[in-house]
Formats: C-alpha cells, sequence, structure tokens
C-alpha cells in the first residue's frame, strides 16, 4: 500500500552517491531552498516522458534556488544512459539499496516529490498527472517567488494522466530484502552462519535440529513471512516445552514451522497445539519420555479446517496433505529443538511409530451425524480448536458385513478390546475414528455416541477372574493395582469379586470418538493411548487463537 | 531470498551443547545417602538389595528412603528440595 508523504509531512532524510560522484538529497536539517525529487527507473516509459518535464522546471527555477535530483532505482550504467538520453542537467542519485525509494514509500514510479527549504513535503505524486504536475510546478515557483513558469507546449499536450511503472521495491526479492531490513531487531534469534561450502541440508543434519528429513531453511525472509499467519508479538512465551522447560516465543516457534515447511497461515494451530501439549494434563515429558509408543496426535475442528485446507477426508492420516504434514512435524520440532526431546535422550521409545514424524486430522465434521469433538468437549461448532491425545499408531478396525448399529458397535468392542493387552481392563483413553459409512450405519438406527460407548463397554466386559495374570498368561490386571475393596485381609481378591464384569475402559468418557476419513470404505481404526488419568496423560483441547 | 542464502535462525533455546559430567565420587562413601524410588514396579526390591549392601559396607552412614508419586512425572519439587536438604549422596534406581 502507498504511503506517499502528504503535504506537511516531514520529507525523510537521506544521501546518495552521484553518477558524478557528489553526494545529494535531502537534508534533515532542512536549509536552502526548494528541492524537487525525481524518482524514476531506467526502463519506464512514464519516466522518459517525465525526465524532460523536470529537466526544464528546474532549469527554469535553478537560479531561483529550485535544486532538483533525480533519484534512480536502475544501476549506474543504465542511470547514466537515461541522463545523457534526457539531457539531464540536475544531479543522479544512485538509490542502490532502495532506502530512499523504500523511505518515500510510493508504489509507483515516476514519483515527484517537492521538498520546502525546511524540510517539508509541499506535493507529491506518483506516476503522471497534468493537473499534479502543474500544480507542483506552480507550488515549485511560489517557493522560489516567481512566476510558474510556460512548460506545456500548445502543440504537444500533455495526457490527462498516465500511470507509472511499479516501484522496484515491489520487485518480490527486493521486497522480502527490505522487509528483513525493516524487522533488524525485530528478530531476537541467534543468526547461525551456514559455511559458505556447505550443502544446507547436510548443515543442519549434522546440528542435529532435523528429525531425519530434510528441513526447509528458516532464513530471516521465511519467518519473517511464517509470523504473518499470527498477531501475536514475536518476543511472547506461548509455553515451556518439555522436557528442558525452555520458554517458546512466538518466534522460535515460527522457525520451526518454517523448518516443518508450514504455511504462514497454519503458525496458529502449530501455537495452539503447543499451548495444549505443554499443560500438566497432557504431561508431555512423560509421552516423551516413556519406552512406549505414544505421540501428540493432533485433532483440529472448527473452521480453521477449511480455512487452511487441513484435509479430514481420505488417507487422512497418509501422505499427500501439506497441513497435516507440517503442522505435525512443526510440533515435533519444536519438542526436539526448543525442548531438547531427542531419541536415545530423554525420548527413550523401544520401538517408536511413524506418528512421530508428524499426526494431525481433522474431524470429518460435515460428514458427522454428532456434535463434533471439541463440542462434545465444551466449545462452540464455530470456534476453531485442537485436541491433543497421547497416542499411538492408527489401527483397523474392520467391519465390512454390519447393516445395524448393533451389530456394528459390536465389532468395534471386539476390536477395542485388544488395545495395548486383551486382559487390561480398566484402560484409559483411546481415540475412536469412526469412517463416514460406518457414521451412516449407526446413523441410520439412531445411534447417538453415547450409544456407542455403552455398547463398547458391554462387549468388552469380562469377568474380573478373566483378567487376571494367570499361568498361560502372566500379563494381566495385577491384585494390587485393583481397589483395596476387593481385597480380603489376607491381600488377596475376595471369592465373590472374580465374577464382577470389568469393561475395557475405566469410564464411557474415556472413548473420545472423531469422525474421518472418505466417504467409501468400511474402515474405522482406533488409536491406543499411554498411561491414563493423573498419573500420566489425559486429552487436553484448546482454542486456536489469533 | 534463496536456499544458498548463508544465514538462518536458530531453531534450538540456544544453550550452549549440554554435556552432563557425573558430580565427583565420594571415596571413602559418605552419608546420609538417599535411595530414590521412581516408583517403576519392582524398584522397590532392587533398592531394598541395595540398601542392605550399603549396610554391610558402609555401616555408620545413614540411608534415608525416597520415592517419587509417579514415574511418568519428573520428581516434585518438594521432594527435588528434600533430596538436596537431607541427603549427601543420591542413587535413584530404575527397575522393570
Amino acid at each position: 500500500m502507498s504511503a506517499i508523504p502528504l503535504q506537511g509531512d516531514a520529507a525523510p532524510a537521506f544521501v546518495l552517491r552521484t553518477l558524478g560522484g557528489g553526494k545529494a538529497g535531502v537534508s534533515a536539517r532542512g536549509g536552502g531552498g526548494a528541492t524537487l525529487l525525481f524518482f524514476f527507473k531506467h526502463d519506464c516509459p512514464t519516466c522518459d516522458f517525465v525526465a524532460p518535464l523536470v529537466g526544464e522546471l528546474c532549469r527554469r527555477l535553478a537560479e531561483a534556488g529550485l535544486q532538483g535530483v533525480a533519484v534512480s532505482q536502475s544501476d549506474s550504467a543504465a542511470s547514466a544512459s537515461f541522463a545523457a538520453k534526457h539531457a539531464l542537467e540536475v544531479p543522479v542519485a544512485l538509490d542502490e539499496d532502495l532506502s530512499a525509494s523504500e523511505a518515500y514509500a510510493f508504489d509507483a514510479v515516476p514519483c515527484l516529490v517537492l521538498v520546502s527549504g525546511e524540510g517539508r513535503v509541499l506535493r507529491a505524486f506518483q506516476g503522471f498527472g497534468r493537473d499534479d504536475f502543474l500544480a507542483l510546478a506552480g507550488d515549485a515557483a511560489k517557493s522560489c517567488g516567481r512566476a510558474v513558469p510556460p512548460l506545456e507546449r500548445a502543440a504537444e499536450p500533455w495526457p490527462e494522466n498516465r500511470p507509472g511503472c511499479a516501484s522496484r521495491v515491489h520487485d518480490p526479492e527486493v521486497a522480502e530484502r527490505l522487509a528483513v531490513r525493516r524487522a533488524a531487531g525485530r528478530l531476537s534469534a541467534r543468526r547461525v552462519p551456514i559455511p559458505p561450502a556447505d550443502d544446507p541440508f547436510e548443515f543442519f543434519a549434522a546440528l542435529g535440529i532435523d528429525d531425519g528429513l530434510p528441513v526447509v531453511p528458516p532464513t530471516e525472509a521465511r519467518v519473517l513471512r511464517m509470523l504473518q499467519g499470527t498477531t501475536r508479538s514475536p518476543s511472547e512465551v506461548v509455553a515451556l516445552v518439555p522436557p528442558n522447560l525452555v520458554p517458546a516465543t512466538v518466534e522460535k516457534i515460527a522457525i520451526n514451522a518454517v523448518m516443518a515447511g508450514c504455511r504462514p497461515e497454519y503458525l496458529r494451530v502449530v501455537i495452539a497445539a503447543l499451548e495444549a501439549a505443554c499443560t500438566d494434563e497432557f504431561n508431555l515429558h512423560g509421552v516423551l519420555a516413556t519406552t512406549y509408543f505414544p505421540t501428540p496426535v493432533i485433532v483440529v475442528n472448527g473452521p480453521v479446517r477449511r480455512e487452511i485446507g487441513l484435509q479430514c477426508a481420505g488417507n487422512v492420516f497418509g501422505q499427500g496433505f501439506r497441513a497435516n504434514a507440517t503442522i505435525g512435524r512443526a510440533v515435533q520440532l519444536v519438542v526436539r529443538n526448543l525442548g531438547g526431546g531427542r531419541p536415545g535422550e530423554v525420548d527413550m521409545a523401544t520401538l517408536g511409530q511413524p506418528g512421530k514424524f508428524t499426526c494431525c486430522i481433522g474431524e470429518n465434521e460435515e460428514q458427522s451425524p454428532w456434535p463434533p469433538l471439541h463440542v462434545e468437549r465444551g466449545f462452540r461448532r464455530e470456534q476453531s480448536t485442537v485436541t491433543l491425545f497421547a497416542g499411538e499408531a492408527p489401527r483397523a478396525i474392520l467391519d465390512q458385513a454390519s447393516r445395524s448399529a448393533r451389530s456394528l458397535a459390536t465389532s468395534v468392542g471386539l476390536c477395542l478390546e485388544s488395545v495395548a493387552h486383551p486382559k487390561l481392563h480398566g484402560y484409559g483413553e483411546v481415540l475412536l475414528v469412526v469412517c463416514p459409512e460406518h457414521c451412516r450405519t449407526l446413523e441410520a438406527d439412531g445411534w447417538s455416541k453415547a450409544d456407542l460407548r455403552r455398547r463398547i463397554q458391554e462387549v468388552t466386559s469380562r469377568p474380573l477372574a478373566a483378567c487376571l495374570p494367570d499361568d498361560d498368561c502372566a500379563e494381566g490386571l495385577p491384585p494390587q493395582a485393583l481397589p483395596r475393596e476387593l481385597l480380603g485381609p489376607d491381600g488377596q481378591l475376595k471369592p465373590e469379586t472374580l465374577g464382577i464384569p470389568v469393561p475395557k475402559f475405566r469410564r464411557d468418557e474415556d472413548i473420545l470418538i472423531v469422525v474421518a476419513g472418505a466417504a467409501a470404505g468400511k474402515f474405522s481404526a482406533v488409536l491406543g493411548g499411554w498411561v491414563g488419568g493423573k498419573m500420566g496423560s489425559v486429552a487436553v483441547t484448546r482454542e486456536i487463537g489469533t | 531470498m534463496r536456499e544458498s542464502d548463508p544465514v538462518i535462525l536458530d531453531p534450538t533455546a540456544e544453550q550452549s551443547p549440554l554435556r552432563r559430567h557425573l558430580s565427583p565420587r565420594t571415596n571413602p562413601l559418605r552419608g546420609p545417602i538417599g535411595l530414590v524410588d521412581i516408583a517403576k514396579p519392582r524398584g522397590d526390591v532392587f533398592l531394598d538389595e541395595l540398601e542392605g549392601l550399603l549396610r554391610l559396607r558402609a555401616p555408620r552412614e545413614s540411608i534415608l528412603r525416597l520415592r517419587k508419586p509417579t514415574f511418568t512425572k519428573p520428581a516434585p519439587p518438594s521432594l527435588r528440595d528434600e533430596i538436596t536438604q537431607r541427603c549427601r549422596v543420591v542413587i535413584q534406581a530404575l527397575a522393570d
């Protein structure tokens, strides 16, 4: 957007090298006569048209004290050629780094600015307008105490208007360089020079700041672009990231988001995910450190899914969707690079799982007959949220035969019983991902999420005796972990307790249900959890801010 | 900017590389000795054995038994304070 100075504004001061080896510009202190600045570039036809008019005006008023300065956005050879073509007598200043052009904030050349002897803008315009130029000539003459010199020839009438050409500050590469210069001091991260002989990607791998896949180099320009994705200050601390409890500023998150390949509009989702992950309830430290499988599984709800193109339908856990792939990856890179959570150090996973690269899905709310996850968890449908769940990799729930809700829910329950181990009942949270075709079957019989949960608990209920370790299988619910009221004075289970039915999950609401996936296919999925409850990790939902 | 640009912003916590050095060994062993059970199953069995050995080898030194509430989370500040104030030597045991 043009922010060309207005009449009465202080004219930005600058001094530039001229073609003749001298210096020219606008003094901060003012003094002397008025100055006419003519910003141009050599390949602009409107600049070609205006140059003789500027030359003529300056020539006529030079004796009366008007100083002209032609400020070139072109290189010295092209500028010299332009000056020669138009026989310019005014000094030609070279705006090599475009700092003067940027200070005057015009969008197009030519740009003419008349500055008073006191350093105030008398008139400024860009492109060419007949009335504008005549008014400027009048002001210039008036500032010199002279009458307006005749400039327009009857034989060659001027056009009413003639648009100029884009100022070079808007050339993509130049604009980025200028943005970095403007932002000097806004970013506080340490600058790391890449040795010139090194391939940047090999350099990052050597530093240990990647996740095993190549990362996008986080240059200042890219990080500044990323920061446009949030209204939050770069220095704002979002969370303390485990395991080292390092303050994560918006800037540091943006750097890692660049590396992950995020677009700027994803940044606020990454920030919200980290806010959720770094809560005591989610217990990222434990999720990271355990030898078990969990990773932060990010479920996104609300309008943001459509705004950023987050996949909610086919192959939702798979490859090919930039938002899904990079949001989860950015969270993981922050944990690694800021928190210090690296495999083999604090991350002691025995096997790990592919979701530790990235795991982020959107709920397919449009295909769901039920309130979406975030509405169940206390948010409004029009709010955008992230829910973090410490989950295993998804595993299949196959049922292509059921035509009734009861049959399908029974299948789901049977599949869920094997999470972690079939004998481990009283389990904490799981994430059940129901595909749209299965939704249709449940919807046709009018089943709610609560009905589905209830049936899963019924199907999975086993007598306590079947859940205990025995000679055939030493795994199971250890008696010492059971409620004391079930134990006799000898510390052994009371005989009458052995028939108590124990469902798979501690509470119905421990079965988190979201709808996702393609319209075709009768395949749902379950993601097992980790240690549930206060001793482990509990799913956390946060609203996505701006 | 192109990828050949030579400067990037540091994505890390900007702490110098941390090298964890072992604390100086105490020789001879001088207490009080804290034995910290991180609350993994059978950690107490291991620590019981260790305590027996220590009582044989350093019979004059006092031994404290301490326990984290859960192995899944870092020790709470109160436990860290207790260790700092009451123990000269700490042995933390992991069993599984």
